[in-house]
């Protein structure tokens, strides 16, 4: 079995302990090792930042905002003893450490399996990067849905978002690009890191509006 | 013996009234005030050193400068009632959040804040498009705004700058340790050093003018910006420069060096100047990079 043929069954693999017939490759090779330790430790910390088994925000925000609009929620803030953040803010806070956290470990492991693949002898430069299946179902809030939260939160700023967000998914592409050609330059593994390290900052402050 | 008993009589009574006088001025004293006048409102907060000092401001600017030793003092002027000021302490830390009402927009939910706190005060400030101003500080700053942010006469604090948009500019930084992440933000940063001093900019142009000072490690990263370094001719740097795809210059007579990469002429240089203190590093992915001597 061969690296590639095995990241196919990455999902189970990660999800079940004892399939026998991988276990084997995994004895073999050090770098597929490492990676199913490492997403299996990603995929135990998600779970317990998903313990409180929060709805999804928008549902909190849709409530937030007929709540205001109702005018029911606006006496608790006119109180004399108020709080440094509010609740709502407090609900989503942890999206925030977790998204950014997230996306730079998508980004390290992109970066990391670039590398692997750039010098494993049994993948042909050719193929397609494996690790693109990676990314593409790992961020919990895809493109799209970020720019519906900045729509509802700030519906001036989703335009501004949207083309701070295909800059940041060019930069992503071109460092990704540069850093599979050459996996050990200095500049090329800081465009991934910086890339990423931006494409975090959006989701961040878009996630950290205040509500209207 | 009358006499004495007498002074006795007199001398208790300035006594009794400093004791007087200096238990009021405790009392007299609270942690925190607050007045206002039409949409204006001043807050005075008792806080001891190192406090920190948090402002949200979704629509405005906020404007922080040095003030008392142990007071900070935020005024805040709001444009309509459809915005409100929670505010709140807890301990040595300060909190300020415009707090939008229904229906409030950009101009009705506009909220102007000047804020004096104690020089070594670490501040953070978050806008939507509010300017953000901080100077002669010598704490830690965090800002974050899609506005313009400038920030000036800073010393020895960390300076954390995230923003979309808005140019960023800092003026005469000391000694800092200095982050700035931008997406289109131009960033230009004059006399500015320190042991840290990294910009991460997607397209927005790099401009560095001051001495690459402090032993530092200088990194101008951009994805499309240009980046613009001007230094002296006594600058005391270990330089790399390259863009994958634009165009490198460079006014200086560096000393050669060894480097991992294979250097194409115009699009990377890299050598020494001097005892090389300060590593510099200018990297862009398609901008162009100018080394230009002052």
């Amino acid at each position: 079995m061969t690296c590639v043929e095995f990241e196919r069954f990455l999902p189970e693999i990660i999800e079940q302990e004892n399939l026998t017939d991988k276990q084997a490759h995994l004895k073999e090779c050090s770098s597929c090792s490492t990676l199913v330790s490492d997403l299996r430790v990603i995929s135990h910390e998600a779970r317990l930042l998903q313990e409180s088994d929060e709805p999804n925000p928008r549902v909190w925000n849709r409530i937030e905002i007929a709540l205001r609009q109702e005018g029911l929620i606006r006496d608790a803030h006119t109180e004399s003893t108020r709080q440094l953040e509010s609740p709502s803010r407090w609900r989503l806070a942890w999206l925030v450490p977790a998204m950014a956290a997230l996306l730079l470990s998508i980004g390290f492991l992109k970066h990391q399996r670039d590398s692997n693949t750039a010098q494993s002898p049994s993948v042909q430069p050719n193929e397609p990067a494996t690790v693109a299946a990676v990314s593409d179902d790992s961020p919990r809030f895809k493109d799209e849905e970020l720019l519906q939260e900045v729509s509802l939160r700030s519906p001036a700023m989703r335009n501004s978002y949207g083309t701070d967000l295909e800059n940041v998914n060019a930069y992503i592409r071109d460092a990704e690009t540069a850093a599979r050609s050459n996996p050990n330059d200095e500049a090329a593994q800081r465009y991934v890191i910086n890339a990423y390290e931006q494409k975090a900052m959006l989701y961040e402050m878009a996630l950290d509006r205040p509500l209207q | 013996m009358k006499n004495s008993q007498r002074f006795a009589k007199v001398a208790i009574v300035p006594v009794l009234i400093a004791c007087s006088a200096f238990a009021s001025g405790e009392n007299a004293a609270p942690d925190k005030s607050a007045s206002a006048t039409g949409g204006k409102k001043e807050y005075r907060f008792k806080v001891s050193r190192h406090a920190s000092v948090t402002i949200d401001n979704q629509y405005g600017p906020i404007l922080v400068k040095a003030g008392a030793d142990k007071e900070v003092v935020v005024t805040a002027l709001t444009n309509s009632d459809k915005v409100e000021i929670d505010e709140g302490k807890s301990g040595n830390r300060v909190g300020m959040t415009s707090h939008l009402l229904a229906g409030a927009d950009s101009n009705s939910g506009r909220v102007e804040y000047e804020v004096l706190v104690p020089v070594d005060a670490n501040v953070t400030l978050r806008s939507t498009s509010g300017q953000l101003h901080v100077e002669r500080l010598r704490g830690d700053i965090q800002l974050e705004s899609s506005s313009d942010i400038d920030v000036r006469d800073i010393s020895s604090g960390h300076v954390h700058i995230k923003t979309l948009n808005g140019p960023v500019t800092l003026t005469n930084v000391r000694d800092g340790h200095i982050e700035i992440t931008s997406v289109s933000g131009d960033v230009v940063l004059n006399s500015v050093n320190g042991p840290l001093v990294q910009v991460n900019s997607n397209s927005g142009k790099i401009r560095y003018d001051g001495d690459f000072g402090g032993g530092g490690d200088y990194n101008l990263t951009s994805h499309s910006g240009d980046i613009e370094a001007t230094a002296p001719s006594y600058a005391s740097i270990d330089v790399t420069a390259r863009s994958e795809q634009g165009k490198v210059e460079n006014d200086f007579s560096l000393h050669p060096k060894h480097t991992t990469f294979l250097m194409k002429a115009g699009s990377a240089f890299a050598g020494t100047m001097g005892e090389a203190a300060s590593s510099v590093k200018l990297f862009s992915f398609s901008g162009k990079i100018h080394l230009k001597k002052r």
